[in-house]
């Protein structure tokens, strides 16, 4: 098969799964379902691999969607390492979750199993429709889709109010940050008179030079590409949940858990770090912007690990790590250390995912209780699922030789080195971002699997999850631990494969990493880990502080500032529009014309007695009437 | 010519015009003030003969056919008329015992 038909497969597979699922699957066996639900992403994941190793490379045109005097849409697919980077990520974790949740959501019935599977494929397409667009309208409806799949499995368990609360916020969030991709597609549009990536980057890269119908040929400042990045970063941002919209990503905590994995730890939530990667020659010029992604990062980064260290919820402190690990990245690619931020998605998707699943595993042994303060005790009794929150827990907190130590500290060297105070800056930032992150994660660890069973734990002798549910877990935990010698850079030797490979499509960073860094980084390592083992013992600074403590309880206020300033007046001025409006005005113009004619009907149906000698004597006096008048006219 | 020659005796045309507003009058009181459904529709008979009456003596008196026969049209249409309003008072008497027009009423507003 030609490589274009291999570009498509990719996106047909999770399709033709979704549309089957859609359509026969409620009354399908359940065999079917497990079969197809996880077996079209691993055909997909097999496609992507077999571009893979053909190191496919190509803008594949398949048929023009909107063809307007000189204007032209196609569907093209653009396939290069960056994408191929993230369809593996994607089909691979992505796999690994669909298959995960055959076992975790064994508990539904038929109906609602088929429908976890095609909200699940739905995604999958979705998110693979987002990396392999070859232009803005695709990636924005990719970009949307993503979004609504994302509200579809939040609200899953659409009888829980919560849940649906929790998948309206999302979906609100999301599509503030469609808006913003949209309106920066527009002004990429107005600038360049061009839509697919490959025309609107040869633009900029070669200014002055136009190969469509510009109507501004040459970019003389990058005050428009300074908007539209802004603008770009708005969806970023939104996708991503990061400050100040990131208040839908520990809500969406109410989905499955399989859902909590795939869509807000491994792929969608990373959306908005391969945006700006993507989208690489537009940030190069507008450095503003740039430097905003970086800020951004590093503020979120901080912020969630604080507020990570006093969440009791056990998906909610990983759905702040998440914002936190997130926002190394966008911190990363900010910077311009592109490859180094991807490293981190890949990284962070394998030990995210298994965090999660691992944690699916303990909710499911503790019959659906999160909160952490009800465990103890569990590392004698559910001993695999311990072993992998452990090596997921030690990825996360950077320590040699798991995966997250390479690329957290890949990030921080890279900042570390980078001439200037913004690099420094966020350097710092990261660093004490990274100790944090080495005590709330200890203090997850130890709080759940450690010391005495809580008097309230709900489970007295919980059960191992069964082997559908353990090996994509162990798998991940495998890649988890070996997966950061494929990129070593972290330490100064030692392959460096991702960042060779990617740096086909995004650039290199512009500063060679310094001897200091590695240095640096196993500091940062160590500190990290003694605040894991510590946070056994000590207790958080905060719990001393009773005011700082009430601070982080209620994540900064964030939730009751967004409900105080838009929620509310909202409310009330909708309220307030059916009190006076509508109820006043509108409907008191339609019932007043009814009563008026109701009136008048009445007042006229009195002259209709029913009694023939009234109508007898009306008629006579009018033709009295008539004739006196035709006498009088006719007598002068 | 201005009056009728009558057994010898000549009648002014405002005697004929007199008798015939005398009668549509009664008539029309008739129709007014009668509750009996035939009775009103003899009255309406007497109405339409006034006018016939009228019609009869400007023929004669301006020498014009054209009244004697609009008058013989009228009888015809009074014949046809009497024929539907009877039919429909025997019908509505088959039905139910109506003594008053007022009994029919139904169609007040």
């Amino acid at each position: 098969m030609s490589n274009d038909v291999l570009a498509l497969l990719i996106l047909l597979f999770p399709a033709a799964g979704a549309l089957l699922l859609a359509g026969r699957g409620w009354r399908m066996p359940r065999l079917v379902t497990q079969i197809v639900g996880p077996g079209v992403v691993w055909a997909a994941f097999i496609v992507t691999l077999v571009l893979f190793f053909n190191q496919v490379n190509g803008d594949f045109t398949y048929w023009t969607w909107i063809k307007s005097g000189n204007f032209e849409l196609p569907f093209n697919l653009y396939v290069d390492n960056l994408s191929l980077f993230m369809c593996l990520v994607i089909t691979g974790v992505g796999g690994l979750i669909v298959t995960y949740s055959v076992g975790y959501m064994a508990h539904e019935d038929n109906p609602s199993y088929a429908r976890f599977f095609t909200y699940m494929d739905v995604f999958i397409f979705s998110m693979l429709m987002l990396v392999l667009a070859g232009n803005f309208v695709f990636l924005i409806i990719g970009w949307g889709l993503v979004g609504l799949s994302s509200y579809f499995l939040i609200g899953f368990w659409y009888h829980r109010r919560t849940a649906v609360a929790a998948a309206r916020k999302a979906f609100v969030m999301n599509v503030i940050g469609d808006v913003g991709m949209i309106l920066g597609a527009f002004v990429l549009f107005v600038q360049f008179h061009a839509l697919t990536f490959a025309s609107v980057f040869q633009q900029i890269d070669n200014p002055g030079q136009c190969i469509d119908l510009c109507a501004i040929p040459a970019i003389g400042d990058s005050s428009t590409l300074e908007l539209a990045a802004f603008l770009l970063l708005v969806g970023a941002v939104a996708k991503s949940a990061q400050i100040p919209l990131h208040t839908w990503l520990p809500d969406a905590m109410e989905g499955p858990t399989p859902v909590s994995a795939l869509i807000h730890a491994a792929t969608m939530v990373t959306a908005g770090v391969y945006l700006v990667a993507r989208m690489h020659p537009i940030y190069d010029v507008a450095i503003v912007a740039h430097d905003a992604v970086a800020i951004i990062g590093a503020v979120t980064a901080l912020f969630a690990a604080t507020i990570a260290i006093v969440q009791t919820d056990i998906k909610r402190v990983l759905a702040y790590s998440t914002m936190s690990q997130i926002g190394y990245m966008f911190l990363a690619v900010g910077i311009g250390a592109y490859s180094a931020g991807l490293f981190h998605l890949l990284s962070h998707a394998f030990f995210k995912a298994l965090l999660f699943m691992a944690a699916g595993n303990i909710i499911h042994a503790m019959a659906d209780e999160q909160d952490m303060r009800r465990y103890g005790g569990l590392w004698k009794q559910i001993r695999f699922t311990s072993v992998f929150f452990l090596i997921g827990s030690l990825s996360l907190v950077g320590v040699i030789p798991f995966v997250g130590f390479f690329s957290k500290e890949g990030i921080l060297g890279e900042a570390f080195s980078r001439p200037g105070t913004l690099g420094l800056a966020v350097w710092a930032v990261g660093f004490v971002t990274a100790l944090l992150t080495g005590f709330y994660t200890g203090r997850m660890w130890w709080l759940s699997f450690w010391g005495r069973p809580s008097a309230t734990r709900p489970v007295e002798h919980p059960h191992e999850a069964p082997a559908v549910m353990l090996i994509p877990v162990a798998i991940l935990a495998v890649l988890a631990t070996a997966g950061g010698f494929i990129q070593m850079s972290a330490l100064g030797f030692g392959p460096t494969l991702v960042s060779d490979f990617l740096q086909k499509v995004v650039p290199k960073p512009s500063w060679e990493e310094n001897g200091t860094a590695v240095v640096v980084g196993l500091v940062t390592m160590v500190l990290g880990a003694a605040l894991f083992v510590g946070a056994m013992r000590i207790r958080p600074w905060s719990a001393r502080v009773p005011w700082a403590q009430r601070i982080l309880e209620h994540k900064y206020y964030f939730d009751e500032a967004y409900d105080a300033v838009f929620v509310r007046p909202l409310d009330r001025s909708a309220d307030d529009g059916y009190r006076g409006v509508e109820e006043r005005v509108i409907d008191g113009a339609v019932m007043g014309a009814g009563g008026l004619a109701e009136a008048g009907a009445g007042s006229l149906s009195l002259t209709e007695t029913g009694y023939f000698r009234n109508y007898v004597l009306v008629f006579v006096a009018g033709a009295v009437i008539v004739a006196v008048l035709l006498i009088a006219r006719f007598a002068t | 010519m201005s009056s009728f020659d009558v057994g010898g005796s000549t009648l002014d045309v405002s005697w004929f015009l007199l008798l015939a507003a005398i009668l549509f009058t009664l008539g029309t009181i008739g129709v007014l003030v009668r509750r009996n459904p035939l009775v009103i529709l003899i009255c309406i008979e007497l109405m339409l003969n006034a006018v016939n009456l009228t019609l009869i003596a400007f023929s004669r008196q301006l020498q014009n056919i054209d009244g004697q026969l609009f008058a013989l049209m009228s009888m015809t249409v009074a014949a046809a008329e009497a024929v539907v309003g009877l039919a429909i008072l025997v019908d509505i008497f088959r039905v139910r015992d109506v003594e008053d027009v007022d009994d029919l009423s139904e169609m007040s507003g």
